[in-house]
């Protein structure tokens, strides 16, 4: 059934109307009938997971009895699915922490070793049909101003402008920045490197617009998801001016041999289709101590993290002697991640 | 009986590799690499294998050979020793990754010790004038080609004179090939004291108070040898990056995010 239908996708130009509607009434009838697999015979164990798992409540709700119930669930149904055993840890935010992050773009080489260090921790879904990753690192070229070029000719074509979009072909970048560069070596003579993610926002405007309140922030200054009440609505993706929401728009493929078993609930446990996820400072690491994946890759040592509240950490040292700055302050978000320059 | 253990291993692995390596055929559908490198290819490597709680001590990245993802952070360290800290870290376990044994890979470090630089018979220059030796090319490629401190550095400004297993700082005492900041910080202050206090350079393992925290060494980052990388005048070797991310569907190159500052490169896009 699902072949069926990812053939049609594929050859979407030929579908008519009626196609569709046809496809829809299979759907329609798999659908009820897998409900009705439900109810007449709770048995098989991952039937019965899922079907707890639709209708438990917002995590933030439950209490500690029913978050350890829907802890254990995900951890049977994920060891049964990767064949390995899959812990799934609900480790509360720590008292007297806001977690802050720093990033010396002087020192960064645009080596995308956090991006996949980040894949290869988080379990996001990877591959060719669908790839998320949650750092984009933007390669920015050297700017050499001449007042002449500028008046002989203007300002360079698409400098700064949205590239394409329409019905037929995807929107470009929007800002000056290129994600998609690939030198045999980096960094370049003729570059600097600019890596984004998620800001963990004082102020974060996706939980300002999420509809289900799904996503929220923590005491310790995480901005979380619970996955399982996410409706796929997309309005945090739209809302998030740092562009570090990621959507699930299909089954995320995740090979069994590549989980990391380590998994927390709000963090980087299997995803399903249709939920948004985001960087959460390795929530899973960062809770029991552990520097987060992408600091403890970088080659350079350009990221550091620490505690906000204690003023002898690393974090407080580089914001009180380093030149820092916060991207698109003047938003009013509060973002937890700062930039800085020797 | 444990480095006697170890040694069979790594000869397993050098067997194992040279089969791997008659093989060229199946290039394609070679396995995880088993070794990788932290932060300098060719003078950071580690070997892939199982920690003793089930995972891997590292993950290496198929297309770079970078270490992706530590699972062991302080696998194979050593307690850093004395270093003034400042504010209240003086209690935290600092840890260091011991540089000799890198440097020492082809045993090329022992040989010397033992053989001429052992102490008793020692060819000590008379001329002390900073140029390059034309000698030991075989463990220092770049020995001809120093390119640090602008010409007025030399060998012997670092090097112990007699004994070549150390280093030496400014006062003449010998410092440790594992703990190379007591003589790079002697000139390069500012640096230092950046590194003491956790903003420079690069640690691993637990971000919190008083946690166990793997420091990572000067040489580790930088080659003492050559400091200015040609006319890029960085710290830091080049290194191939990772793989960029997969083009949005439907687009077939990332043509439109090209943009060159200037109209004549612009024009040529177009």
């Amino acid at each position: 059934m699902p072949n069926q239908e990812k053939s049609k996708e594929k050859d979407s130009k030929l579908t008519t109307r009626r196609d569709f509607l046809r496809g829809a009434g299979n759907y329609t009838v798999a659908s009820l009938s897998g409900a009705a697999m439900l109810l007449s015979n709770p048995k098989p164990a991952k039937a019965n997971v899922t079907w707890a798992e639709h209708f438990q409540k917002n995590y933030r709700l439950m209490t500690e009895e029913e978050k350890q119930e829907a802890i254990e669930r995900l951890e049977t149904r994920y060891s049964e699915e990767y064949g390995q055993k899959v812990t799934v840890d609900g480790t509360p935010s720590i008292d007297g922490v806001l977690f802050g992050y720093a990033l010396n773009i002087q020192k960064c080489i645009g080596c995308r070793r956090c991006v996949k260090a980040c894949v290869a921790e988080n379990n996001q879904s990877r591959g060719d049909e669908q790839q998320i990753e949650w750092i984009r690192v933007l390669r920015m070229e050297k700017g050499n101003f001449s007042a002449e070029d500028r008046d002989q000719h203007g300002y360079p074509e698409s400098f700064g402008v949205q590239v394409g979009g329409n019905a037929y072909k995807p929107a470009g970048v929007v800002l000056e920045g290129q994600h998609y560069y690939e030198p045999d070596q980096v960094p370049e003579k003729d570059a600097f490197y600019f890596p984004m993610q998620c800001m963990q926002c004082e102020k974060p405007p996706c939980v300002k617009v999420c509809p289900v309140r799904t996503t929220y922030r923590d005491p310790d200054g995480i901005v979380v998801v619970d996955y399982n009440w996410c409706i796929g609505c997309r309005m945090c993706i739209g809302a998030c001016p740092y562009w570090a929401r990621r959507f699930n728009w299909g089954e995320p493929n995740l090979p069994k041999e590549e989980l990391n078993p380590h998994t927390h609930y709000l963090g980087n446990r299997p995803r399903m289709k249709g939920v948004v996820e985001k960087c959460t400072y390795c929530v899973q690491r960062t809770r029991k101590g552990r520097w987060t994946a992408c600091v403890e890759v970088c080659p350079v040592g350009a990221r550091k993290f620490g505690n906000l509240l204690d003023p002898n950490s690393e974090i407080r040292k580089v914001l009180a002697k380093k030149k820092v700055f916060r991207l698109r302050a003047d938003l009013n978000t509060y973002p937890k991640f700062f930039y800085f320059m020797d | 009986m444990m480095t006697s253990y170890r040694n069979y291993l790594s000869i397993m692995g050098l067997c194992l590799l040279a089969i791997l390596s008659i093989k060229p055929a199946l290039g394609a559908e070679l396995p995880q690499n088993s070794e990788c490198f932290e932060s300098r290819d060719g003078m950071s490597q580690v070997n892939v294998h199982d920690t003793a709680t089930g995972v891997v001590n590292v993950k290496c990245s198929p297309d770079t050979g970078g270490v992706l993802w530590w699972g062991d952070p302080f696998e194979g360290t050593i307690p850093m020793g004395d270093m003034e800290v400042e504010a209240d870290y003086w209690h935290e376990e600092a840890v260091v990754k011991p540089r000799e044994p890198q440097i020492d890979r082809n045993k090329m470090l022992t040989i010397c010790g033992m053989a001429c630089h052992n102490g008793v018979y020692v060819p000590i220059p008379y001329n002390k004038d900073p140029r390059p030796l034309k000698m030991h090319l075989d463990i220092i490629p770049d020995a001809m080609n120093l390119k640090h401190g602008k010409g007025s550095v030399w060998c012997l400004d670092c090097h112990h004179l007699v004994d070549r297993t150390k280093l030496i700082d400014n006062f003449g005492y010998s410092v440790s090939f594992n703990q190379p900041q007591k003589l790079c910080g002697k000139c390069h202050g500012q640096v230092y004291r950046s590194w003491r206090d956790g903003i420079h350079g690069k640690r691993i393992g637990m971000w919190d108070k008083g946690g166990k925290k793997r420091w990572w060494v000067c040489t580790e980052c930088h080659n003492p040898h050559d400091v200015e990388q040609g006319d890029r005048n960085s710290g830091y070797a080049q290194l191939a990056p990772e793989p960029a991310p997969n083009l949005p569907k439907g687009m077939t190159n990332a043509d439109h995010e090209r943009m060159h500052h200037g109209p004549s490169k612009s024009e040529s896009l177009h």
